[in-house]
């Protein structure tokens, strides 16, 4: 491997690290336990990272797996180029196992150069094209001669490491390739990187169009909707702020000791997270009269918010909820949903830092629940537990919710609606609203009507008719529904509708709750 | 008659291929209280599980041995052995399906090995039955990893006995939607048989409301039906990806073997249905036989609409067999086939030359043979745009509609179904084309829901699972 992993793991601005001492620090992060994993591998890291950058190809030198079961399936959008979207791999065959695969991906980075037309060609390494030992870096470099393009190798195999591992990796090739090959064709004392920003469902936009009004110039993205060429001038910028991503603090102080740009963590989650940013990056530029405009912007958006907001908070108001998501949304979009009135009665805190905890415990006080194992069992537990109206979380729990009967909402990245900055928090605001809110949970979490009288058949003589309206079962189900569908928590009220024992909510061990 | 070609590109561009293990994996998630487990590193679990998802709209269990650099150098051996155990300890389920990948196949692991290590010691009633396929990914498509899961799975559990008359196996491939699977089993069940469904995705991945959620599938084929399977009268096969299993199923236990390669179209489901009247010595019961009029009849209606159009198809062989050779039943013109992988049953589509390539290679030939329907699964959105024709989603994965598992194509209900559904897209495409040519341009041309005179105003980005931010939409179904 060509980066260098163990200083990877060496990360001084990483949190957990931080609790390290210097021989567990090498060690690196912990390995992912065999039969008890979930998520994505280093490649798949790497391509989350990288291929939002819409004009640039992206070849994947390795078998089908990597490429055909992938391509096509990330909700970054773009303004302008699809290139990006183009499933290209070498599909490495047996005899290219056995023979090798460079002469195959030179070919291949030939034609994609030749058919594709892109800005770039970014070229990732799998599991087996490493392990069969193909010189990547070789094959680049002649590429690169042969086409005239930038062609970046990206070294991140999936098995050396985890999805975290990938976007650092991907980071370290833009700092290696790519970021100081260009000079931006003009520059201004506003102007700003984004990090770990992919715009998924296109929710960078109103956020850039927010900067664009009190002057801030955004002109890199690492990497939602973004061109190859900002990436190259990102050496330009006045500022990184480093958008909700632990993985990417390196790239931020890597830019910063190279370049000397300084940097800040913030989140576009949130009424107040939101303006807090853009108040740290009017500060952090130094300069009065774009504060006074960011001051002006941050009062006009706040004010059209709460007249767009009321409707939704006074149905939101006092609803619980339980989020589950990876690292630093686990407090940023904690502030979001207090912001609309919610209570987050739990969040997980797997991948959170001891700092991020802090900020957690400080955000939601000390009952809170922090949840380190979010097994599929374990959110429908707490969510029971704790009376939880909605599970917010990754597409990957979407339909542990709904089997278990309880609202969701999609949080990451394969979710389809923008939740950044104020006009994104009308649409959370309204998602949230609508998945509580539906119809469809009275009617799921009800038996059908004979699951209720089978029980009361079984006690009956054989031969029993039950007649409509009949007075004995009419009154047993009045009772019932009525207790269905009083309001307030749904989940509490549905462990009140299952007396015998059925409850829907208790996960595998089936326990009822209190 | 088909020959076989590729292009001499090198490069991969758009796959249609999906790897072996994802179809090995969608197998073995027919079987009842089972877990996938891939042996690789965690992505190659992830990717599939993410897309089986997407597909399905159903939670997918799947695990994975999660091999490091580390575990890999030293043998994955340790970390397999710990997979199993974990799975085992965690979730009890009946039946863990191993499938290995082109990372633990170049490194040489010894799996059969590890898993029969396991058995000896995990044989109590409640350990679960290891079946274990290989399937690197550097080595055939989709539909090979079914192949190689159905065939283990017979050849694991399978037991040779007295033959139970009347019982008959069905081997499911992967050319049936859960629905297909379904019908045909009530197809079966109709001349009085008891079936064996081998997978049994109907009874898993058919998107039903379970009492509860579970980490396991929540239906499908039991251990308990897999070895009797070997007591059957018969097997009936259908499709070439599962002709492996049947003939081990027929070595094995003596079961004989009938295959079809198809099974939608009125002289091929007539060919089972002939079959299942043998076998059961029943005559054909009349719902049957009302549905065959039925199929006649939609023949009839759809053939104005399909007969003479230019069809170009982008599936895994057996479906590209299955709906190739239904839209040449009607008439239609088959412009171009176009699939992930060889397969000698590809032999058989009525079109001079089959083409194994991606959809680079579908997208220059439909453009090329003006193509006026593109049948494939969603990932052919972007040809169908690019074309401007109307789009048939068949296949996988299919993310961008609902109730894929629910699309028929099988059996006298099932092609008439689909005829109905190419049909009506067609149609609704030239009722598109018609009103849009009333839009101002830059209208969206796929607006169905809007009157021809209203004001198409500026699109909003709408962002879909597909959709880009300049999005021009073509009407598909």
């Amino acid at each position: 491997m060509h980066a260098d992993i163990p200083g990877l793991f060496d990360e001084p601005t990483c949190g957990h690290n931080r609790q390290k001492d210097s021989k567990e620090r090498k060690k690196g992060c912990p390995a992912p336990k065999p039969g008890a994993t979930a998520g994505g591998c280093a490649f798949d890291g790497a391509m989350i990272t990288l291929v939002p950058i819409t004009d640039a190809a992206h070849v994947v030198h390795g078998p089908i797996a990597c490429c055909g079961n992938s391509w096509d399936g990330r909700g970054s959008l773009s303004s302008g180029p699809d290139i990006y979207k183009r499933g290209l791999t070498t599909d490495v065959g047996e005899n290219d196992v056995i023979m090798g695969g460079e002469q195959k991906l030179y070919d291949t980075i030939l034609e994609v150069a030749a058919g594709q037309a892109p800005a770039a060609i970014f070229v990732y390494s799998t599991c087996v094209t490493a392990l069969i030992g193909d010189d990547m870096d070789a094959v680049c470099r002649a590429a690169a001669e042969a086409t005239g393009l930038p062609v970046v190798p990206v070294h991140a195999a999936g098995f050396v490491g985890t999805k975290s591992l990938g976007n650092r990796l991907a980071g370290e090739a833009l700092l290696e390739h790519v970021i100081g090959t260009q000079e931006p064709p003009a520059s201004t004392p506003y102007d700003i990187n984004l990090i770990g920003e992919y715009n998924v469902a296109g929710e960078l936009w109103p956020v850039l169009e927010v900067l664009d009004r009190i002057g801030i110039r955004v002109v890199s993205k690492v990497s939602g909707d973004a061109r190859f060429a900002e990436i190259a001038w990102a050496h330009r910028s006045r500022l990184t702020m480093v958008v909700c991503s632990k993985a990417l603090l390196g790239m931020a102080r890597k830019l910063e000791q190279r370049y000397g740009i300084p940097w800040f963590e913030g989140s576009f989650y949130g009424t107040r997270d939101m303006s807090q940013s853009i108040r740290t990056m009017v500060a952090m530029l130094g300069d009065p009269a774009l504060a006074a405009r960011a001051e002006q912007v941050i009062a006009e958006e706040e004010a059209a918010l709460r007249i767009s907001l009321a409707p939704y908070k006074a149905s939101l108001a006092g609803r619980r909820a339980v989020l589950y998501t990876g690292g630093v949304k686990s407090w940023s979009i904690v502030s979001a949903m207090q912001d609309l009135g919610m209570e987050v009665v739990a969040t997980g805190v797997k991948k959170s830092t001891e700092e991020d905890k802090q900020r957690i415990a400080q955000l939601l006080g000390p009952q809170a629940r922090m949840i380190e194992k979010g097994s599929p069992e374990e959110l429908l537990r707490i969510t029971a537990d704790t009376g939880a109206d909605i599970l917010v979380a990754g597409g990957r729990n979407q339909y542990t919710a709904l089997k278990g009967r309880v609202p969701f909402l999609d949080i990451n990245q394969e979710r389809h609606h923008p939740y950044a900055g104020y006009s994104g928090m009308v649409q959370l605001a309204r998602q949230l609203d609508l998945a509580i809110s539906s119809p469809v949970w009275q009617q799921v979490r009800r038996p059908a009507p004979w699951e209720r009288s089978d029980r009361e058949l079984s006690d009956r003589a054989p031969g029993f008719v039950r007649r409509p309206g009949a007075p004995e079962l009419q009154q047993h189900k009045d009772s019932q529904q009525h207790k269905d569908s009083q309001g307030g928590s749904g989940l509490t009220s549905l462990t009140a509708s299952a007396p015998g024992g059925q409850s829907f909510q208790g996960g595998e061990d089936g326990r009822e709750v209190a | 008659m088909a020959d076989m070609v590729t292009s001499p590109r090198r490069a991969t561009i758009d796959p249609l291929k999906h790897s072996p293990a994802l179809g090995g994996a969608m197998a073995f998630l027919g079987l009842h209280r089972t877990m996938p487990l891939v042996h690789g590193s965690q992505g190659c679990a992830a990717f599939a599980k993410s897309l089986l998802t997407r597909h399905f709209r159903e939670p997918i269990p799947m695990q994975t041995t999660a091999l490091t650099q580390v575990t890999t150098v030293l043998g994955g051996g340790g970390a397999l052995a710990e997979a199993l155990a974990t799975i085992t300890a965690e979730h009890t389920p009946a039946v863990i399906g191993l499938l290995t990948t082109g990372l633990t196949e170049v490194s040489g692991d010894d799996t059969a090995t590890e898993v029969s290590q396991f058995a000896a010691s995990h044989d109590g009633p409640d350990d679960p039955v290891v079946i274990h396929a290989s399937t690197p990914d550097f080595k055939g498509g989709m539909q090979d990893g079914w192949a190689a899961a159905t065939q283990a799975m017979v050849s694991t559990c399978a037991e040779p006995g007295p033959v139970v008359n009347g019982q008959v196996n069905i081997l499911a491939g992967p050319a049936l939607s859960p629905l297909d699977v379904e019908e045909l089993r009530l197809l079966v069940e109709a001349f009085g048989l008891d079936a064996v469904v081998i997978p049994d995705l109907a009874g898993s991945l058919d998107g039903h409301l379970a009492d509860r959620w579970s980490a396991l599938t929540t239906g499908g084929t039991t251990v308990a039906d897999l070895r009797r399977s070997g007591f059957s009268q018969a097997t009936l096969a259908t499709g070439s990806a599962v002709s492996r299993a049947a003939e081990t199923l027929e070595k094995l236990c003596g079961v004989p073997a009938l295959v079809y390669d198809r099974l939608s179209g009125l002289e091929s489901v007539d060919a089972l249905v002939s079959d299942l009247a043998d076998i059961s010595g029943r005559s054909v019961p009349r719902g049957v036989r009302r549905w065959r009029q039925r199929l006649a009849d939609g023949l009839l209606d759809t053939h104005f609409v399909l007969g003479g159009v230019r069809v170009a198809l982008a599936l895994e062989p057996d479906l590209l067999l299955a709906v190739g050779s239904l839209m040449a039943d009607v008439g239609a013109e088959i412009v171009t086939a176009v699939s992930p992988t060889r397969s000698r049953v590809l032999g058989r589509l009525p079109v001079p030359e089959v083409v194994v390539g991606d959809l680079a290679d579908f997208e220059q030939r439909s453009a090329d043979g003006g193509a006026e329907l593109v049948i494939g699964s969603s990932h052919v959105g972007r040809v169908a745009e690019q074309l401007d024709v109307p789009h048939l989603r068949m296949g996988f994965p299919v993310y961008d509609r609902l109730a894929a598992q629910l699309r028929l194509g099988a059996g006298y209900r099932g092609s008439l179904s689909l005829l109905a559904d190419a049909a009506n897209c067609l149609l609704e495409h030239r009722g598109t084309r018609h009103g849009a040519s009333l839009h101002v341009k830059g209208a969206r041309a796929g607006d169905t829901c809007s009157a021809p005179f209203d004001s198409p105003g500026t699109p909003l980005p709408i962002p879909g699972e597909t959709g880009s931010h300049v999005t021009k939409e073509v009407s598909s179904c």
